[in-house]
């Protein structure tokens, strides 16, 4: 890695990282430079930039069943659980 | 940990003086709670049953939980804990990690897509779906780390401690569960005639 630049293979071996923002200091730097500098990398990190943010969207989305927070509220209920706020 | 009252009686006078805080803190938790345990377990009714459980050990121990801490990540522990307890028990613990190489292949996957026009998926599919049921495919190792990493967001040190494992198998496991779920979605399109020829709307530069 001369004068710190990086080659399009050792980007994108961080590119994950770098959209995870697990990099820092120089290493965050050259891949933030690599991609100023090479469209065809720019075009992989807005692929995997767009599909990271699908992903995380499609696991958030999920939801309990609404039976399951019946049958844990009844749980806990026979434990002694008193709901105050969200249900009598 | 407020104490709205004092009710003793069947041995329970901590957790039902703790209800207050535990309503208002870790019951919302219940969805995100879910969702890890469907991340690590094999199947839907499984996951309940974590969950539900998760959820009974948290108040039974509510008493310990410290006023200010993470309550997600407190009752992601538990659940970890739990579910790991269960494993041991049915003594099955699959062992397949996936190199550090599985951070290029995802690039070159994404190559090859934009050469045969699948890299339109993002744009031209309903990603949602195709994702998760993509994501009820994906194994367990794999699974629980990109739940963590990419639904939580948690860094990759957070996510190591909750699955009690080295950062490095944790990130070889979130890459390699990414490149998975990837693949899974480019097999799609192409079921769907996404890319092929990929010459009607201007087709690609390769």
């Amino acid at each position: 890695m001369p004068d710190g630049k990086l080659d399009c293979e050792a980007a994108m071996r961080r590119l994950w990282e770098y959209l995870d923002r697990e990099l820092t200091g120089d290493t965050r730097e050259a891949v933030r430079a690599h991609l100023h500098e090479c469209s065809a990398c720019y075009g992989h990190y807005e692929f995997e930039r767009a599909f990271l943010a699908a992903l995380g969207d499609a696991e958030r989305e999920r939801r309990a069943p609404e039976s399951l927070h019946g049958r844990v509220l009844h749980a806990l209920r026979s434990e002694g659980f008193v709901p105050r706020y969200g249900e009598s | 940990m407020q104490k709205e009252e004092n009710v003793s009686g069947n041995g329970l006078t901590v957790t039902s003086a703790g209800t207050p805080s535990f309503e208002r803190e870790a019951l919302p938790c219940l969805d995100a709670v879910y969702r890890f345990a469907r991340s690590l377990a094999r199947n839907v009714a499984d996951a309940e049953d974590l969950a539900q459980e998760t959820l009974l050990k948290a108040f039974r121990s509510w008493h310990t939980f410290r006023e200010g801490a993470d309550c997600r990540r407190w009752l992601f522990a538990i659940c970890h804990n739990t579910f790991l307890r269960a494993e041991r028990q049915a003594q099955r613990r699959a062992a397949h990690e996936g190199g550090d190489a599985d951070a290029l292949p995802a690039v070159m996957l994404h190559a090859g897509a934009m050469r045969d026009g699948t890299d339109a998926l993002l744009t031209w599919i309903e990603l949602g779906p195709a994702l998760r049921e993509a994501l009820d495919r994906l194994a367990e190792p794999f699974r629980a780390a990109v739940l963590l990493v990419d639904g939580e967001g948690y860094t990759y040190q957070e996510a190591a401690e909750l699955l009690d494992a080295p950062v490095g198998t944790v990130r070889s496991r979130l890459f390699r569960g990414r490149r998975l779920l990837q693949e899974a979605l480019l097999a799609q399109a192409r079921d769907v005639g996404l890319g092929g020829a990929g010459s009607e709307n201007g087709g690609s530069d390769a």
